[in-house]
């Protein structure tokens, strides 16, 4: 049974064939996405597991062993981060770090290829200067998490980079890298299964299920000559796993085809390495078992749903139609989200994710849970409002199961639902939170932090700073003695007029280490509060921070920069604009948006291709009996069958070369022929039959129907048979000839009947006496 | 003579509405019987009921001296492939299947290797005028090169009873006629019992006797076991 499924799917004639194509065609597209999905979440995790890895854990057992000094610092040049490793080797046994054949000395380095191009494009002093020494070449891939990564492993002395804030010892490499964080990847796994897989199944499950209704009918003619059903469902599974492993096995081309222009494409803010888009044993096993599997599942699932017996389908359940109950989640979901936007909003993140997130929830719940009753609500209002038998049946179709029209949008309003919603939040996010403008104060401040807190600042180099063109002000800050307040102080003569001023009376002012409160901005207006600290007793306070303020120029800013590195090279935090974080965080916003403008396109790609299937799967039947009797055009009823069913037949594939000897079965019988009393021009087409009553007879070759008689006629002698054709003609004349002469059609059954004129009040009276008349009259 | 296949006071309906009140009937072994009546009288209905097809509300249908309507659906089903024939009004032909694939389709079904059993619808082909017809699909043939298809399906597991419903209602008079023809000389030299559901005198008059069903029941029966 198995070996006469297939051949069905695989040698069933042209309609098979073509069914299988189309089908496997749409499980390739469905099966490449889904090794696309696969793919690219791996490529997430081992992006994000080989960031983690530049974040070591200290190595426990403390001092055994020659350890390795790892000291990973964020530096930043034009919004970029530049992610800067100083590692020191303690002996000849400390490991060395991933991606580099030998740990640098003190003044080399190691550089990714991406940093090694910036820095041959850029001047020095505004980059180059930052990393002194000697660069020993470029860090393999294995080290890097993207193909753009700014990575730089920098060697020096054990005791330099020991000194250096948050310096790890590491004993090996590679097995301390710490937990992904897994919000992360939830989010990034929500979003791509939500988002995209459930659009993609059902694809995959709307195309295995195309042209259900003719195998159905085929099925039904096998179960009359003796099939089981047990044998239907055999074959049905087998067709459907067939084509689903044919588009597999095209799905993994597709997919091994595109997976470098995939990989290029920076849905997390980066570029992934090709090598990165990689399947792991269970992906692939999923695909390849799991997709021919489920279709072969759903075949059989879609048959139980259906009787088929000898005589043909019959559906078991007449759907029921929705109930109103289905909009209640969706009402109370509704009512939650606006309860909380209108009233009391909780203030924290967290609180607000805790309030909002069940509303979504329930939301998408009621969403998938009121569909169908909103479907069938539209396609009556539909049903009244048509005015065309097309729009008619549509909509009468529509609301008689609007569950199954509802299913074919289902996945494609959900994953448009969901990611519409992240859209939105992230653009919020990113608005309220992306780099400060160009131009304001805020661009245009460089800040640094002490990491040790020097009791001063060298002239030299304040000097160097004012030096730098485009620099306007430099201020350095002392740390605020008082805890709980803001972290810095400084004279108020020092404060530079686009930060603020003192208030009244005040000498020494408290202010923010950069001169700009958390998340908000410079202003000049803003009034700075008074420091219990005493003007004499400032210099002495160790140095916070230094600020400095410039043009907003990126040159002049990356040269600031290089200056405070040098000065104080065992920083921590990278001297910085403020925009530079949120820059970074906004980027990777911007990524997670990338991709969810990805999956809504891709979603939108694959509802198109569901509809498409769909529509082709629904056409591709007998077109319903009582339709054709309704006059309908068959390009009305089935366009994409026109040449496969005559007027007269249904589904005959006619090739005139093969089937001359045939009769006129499945062709238009001439008109003529039909109405034997017509003149024999009446064979010719209108169009002649006009030119000829305008212009007098025209010869022409041979008439369209007198050829193709004819044709049949030399066709059949050909074939030794008796001309059947013309017998059958002569059998139909005879058929319908008049028996008497004079009593033609045309002739009224009844006597017309005349008009009566009846006054007000007049009672209709009998044409004659022997009339029958009514006992009531 | 003995009783090939009998129903006894058959009754169904098809929802609320009744086809078979009570019908009965008997068929001899190798008979051609004509079941004929007006539309809607029931009489294929009770064909399919005689055959396994449809399963009685109440009544019995017995084969071979065994009860048909108490039988499985798969029991059903082997009974039909492999005891009964069938030529329906329409061929009912598979069209991914070549005609030759489509006549050896019940001895597949019922495990025949499938060079056997083309080799055994080939045969059929010569006797019924169809050669160089094999390699067609149904979409390719004639109406009644179609519905001489059929009659080859359905005699080529040497069935005991072959079940015709309408069997030329599709075709014209000519070629109903050569069908007709086909049908009771293979069956008869088969052996075959023949059950042709008609509401065509002429094709009524190829049968051996003929039954009336008015109303859903067999008005004229011949003879009704006891």
């Amino acid at each position: 049974m198995i070996g006469f499924g297939l051949r069905l799917a695989v040698a069933g004639g042209r309609e098979a064939l073509t069914r299988l194509i189309i089908i496997s065609a749409a499980v390739a597209v469905g099966a490449g996405l889904l090794l696309a999905t696969f793919a690219g979440v791996n490529a997430v995790n081992a992006q994000l597991t080989r960031y983690a890895s530049l974040y070591p854990e200290p190595s426990a057992g403390g001092g055994g062993g020659e350890p390795l000094w790892w000291d990973l610092r964020e530096d930043y040049f034009h919004g970029k981060q530049i992610l800067r490793v100083d590692v020191a080797a303690t002996g000849a046994d400390s490991p060395t770090p991933i991606g580099i054949p030998s740990t640098p000395g003190p003044g080399e380095y190691y550089a990714a290829p991406a940093l090694q191009r910036l820095l041959a494009a850029t001047p020095h002093d505004q980059l180059g200067d930052r990393y002194p020494g000697r660069d020993l070449g470029t860090i393999g891939d294995a080290a890097l998490t993207s193909p753009d990564s700014l990575l730089l492993i920098a060697g020096g002395t054990p005791d330099q980079v020991a000194k250096l804030p948050h310096a790890v010892r590491l004993t090996s490499i590679g097995d301390n890298t710490p937990a992904l964080p897994e919000t992360t990847v939830d989010l990034i796994m929500s979003v791509i299964v939500a988002g995209l897989l459930f659009p993609v199944l059902i694809f995959i499950g709307t195309a295995t299920r195309l042209s259900a209704a003719r195998r159905e009918q085929r099925f039904a003619a096998m179960r009359l000559v003796g099939a089981t059903p047990r044998q239907i469902s055999v074959i049905a599974a087998i067709e459907a796993a067939a084509a689903a492993l044919a588009g597999t096995a095209l799905g993994f081309v597709l997919f091994f085809a595109f997976r470098g222009s995939l990989a290029a494409v920076p849905f997390t803010g980066d570029r992934f390495f090709t090598s990165d888009m990689s399947l792991g044993v269970l992906n692939v096993l999923v695909v390849v078992l799991g997709v021919p599997t489920g279709a072969a599942v759903a075949a059989a699932v879609s048959l139980n749903r259906v009787r088929v017996s000898p005589l043909g389908v019959t559906r078991r359940v007449t759907p029921r139609p929705p109930r109103w109950y289905r909009l209640l989640p969706l009402a109370l979901g509704i009512a939650e989200l606006m309860f909380f936007l209108v009233g009391p909003m909780p203030e924290t993140s967290d609180g607000q994710t805790a309030v909002f997130l069940p509303g979504l929830l329930l939301v998408m719940t009621g969403l998938l849970l009121a569909g169908p009753l909103l479907t069938m609500v539209g396609a009556r209002l539909m049903v009244r409002r048509s005015t065309r038998p097309t729009t008619l049946i549509a909509a009468r179709r529509l609301a008689d199961n609007p569950k199954a029209g509802f299913r074919a949008i289902s996945g494609i309003m959900l994953a448009l639902f969901i990611t519409s919603v992240a859209t939105g939040v992230i653009t919020t996010i990113v608005a309220n939170r992306g780099p400060a403008p160009i131009g304001s104060t805020d661009a245009a401040t460089v800040a640094t932090y002490a990491h040790d807190g020097p009791p001063s600042v060298p002239g030299t180099v304040l000097a160097s700073l004012n030096s730098v063109p485009g620099v306007r002000s430099t201020t350095v800050l002392r740390a605020n003695p008082v805890k709980y307040a803001d972290a810095a102080v400084v004279a108020c003569t020092d404060i530079p007029a686009a930060y603020g001023r003192c208030a009244a009376g005040a000498t020494v002012a408290v202010v923010p280490d950069n001169l700009i409160p958390y998340r908000q901005s410079a202003d000049p207006r803003r009034v700075w509060p008074a420091s219990s600290v005493s003007l004499d007793a400032l210099p002495r306070l160790p140095v916070e921070s230094i600020v400095v303020l410039t043009d907003g120029s990126a040159t002049t800013i990356e040269r600031t920069r290089t200056i405070l590195e040098l000065t104080y090279p065992t920083y921590f935090v990278a001297p910085n604009v403020p925009g530079d974080f949120e820059s970074e965080f906004a980027n990777t916003l911007r990524g997670w948006q990338q991709l969810a403008n990805v999956t809504i396109i891709a979603s939108l790609a694959l509802a198109g291709c569901s509809l498409a299937v769909s529509v082709v799967g629904g056409l591709g039947g007998r077109p319903p009996r009582g339709h054709r009797g309704t006059g309908r055009g068959l390009d009305l009823l089935r366009r994409r069958q026109r040449g496969r069913q005559s007027p007269v037949g249904v589904g005959r594939h006619m090739d005139p070369e093969r089937h001359r000897d045939l009769p006129a079965a499945g062709r238009r019988i001439p008109s003529a022929v039909r109405q034997p009393d017509r003149p024999a021009d009446s064979l010719q087409p209108a169009r002649h039959r006009r030119q000829d009553r305008r212009n007098g007879p025209v010869r022409r070759p041979v008439a369209t129907d007198r050829r193709h008689r004819g044709h049949q006629a030399a066709g059949n002698a050909a074939a030794g048979s008796p001309d059947r054709t013309a017998l059958y003609e002569r059998r139909v004349r005879s058929a319908v000839r008049p028996r008497r002469r004079g009593r033609g059609r045309s002739r009224p059954l009844r006597p017309r009947r005349r008009e009566r004129r009846v006054a007000p009040g007049q009672r209709l009276q009998p044409r004659h006496a022997g009339a029958r008349q009514h006992p009531a009259l | 003579m003995t009783i090939a296949i009998e129903a006894r006071n058959v009754v169904f309906s098809f929802g609320t509405t009744p086809a078979l009140r009570g019908a009965s009937l008997a068929v001899d072994s190798g008979e051609v019987l004509a079941i004929m009546g007006p539309s809607g009288s029931g009489k294929s209905t009770l064909l399919h009921c005689l055959a396994g097809i449809l399963v009685p509300d109440s009544g019995e249908i017995l084969f071979d001296g065994v009860r048909v309507d108490s039988m499985t659906e798969t029991q059903r089903s082997s009974l039909r492939r492999d005891r009964f024939g069938f030529v329906f009004q329409f061929g009912q032909l598979v069209p991914e299947l070549t005609a030759a694939e489509n006549v050896a389709l019940p001895l597949m079904l019922s495990g025949t290797r499938r060079s056997e059993a083309l080799r055994r619808a080939y045969g059929w082909f010569e006797r019924l005028g169809l050669e160089g017809m094999e390699q067609r699909r149904s979409g390719e043939l004639s109406g009644g090169q179609a519905q001489r298809v059929a009659l080859a399906r359905g005699l080529v597991a040497g069935p005991e009873v072959l079940f015709a419903d309408e069997p030329t209602g599709s075709l014209d008079s000519l070629t109903g006629e050569q069908v007709m023809d086909l049908l009771v000389d293979a069956a008869r030299e088969q052996g075959t019992t023949v059950i042709v559901v008609t509401h065509e005198p002429r094709v009524a008059a190829y049968a051996e006797r003929e039954v009336l069903v008015r109303d859903g029941r067999v008005n004229a029966p011949d003879r009704i076991a006891s």
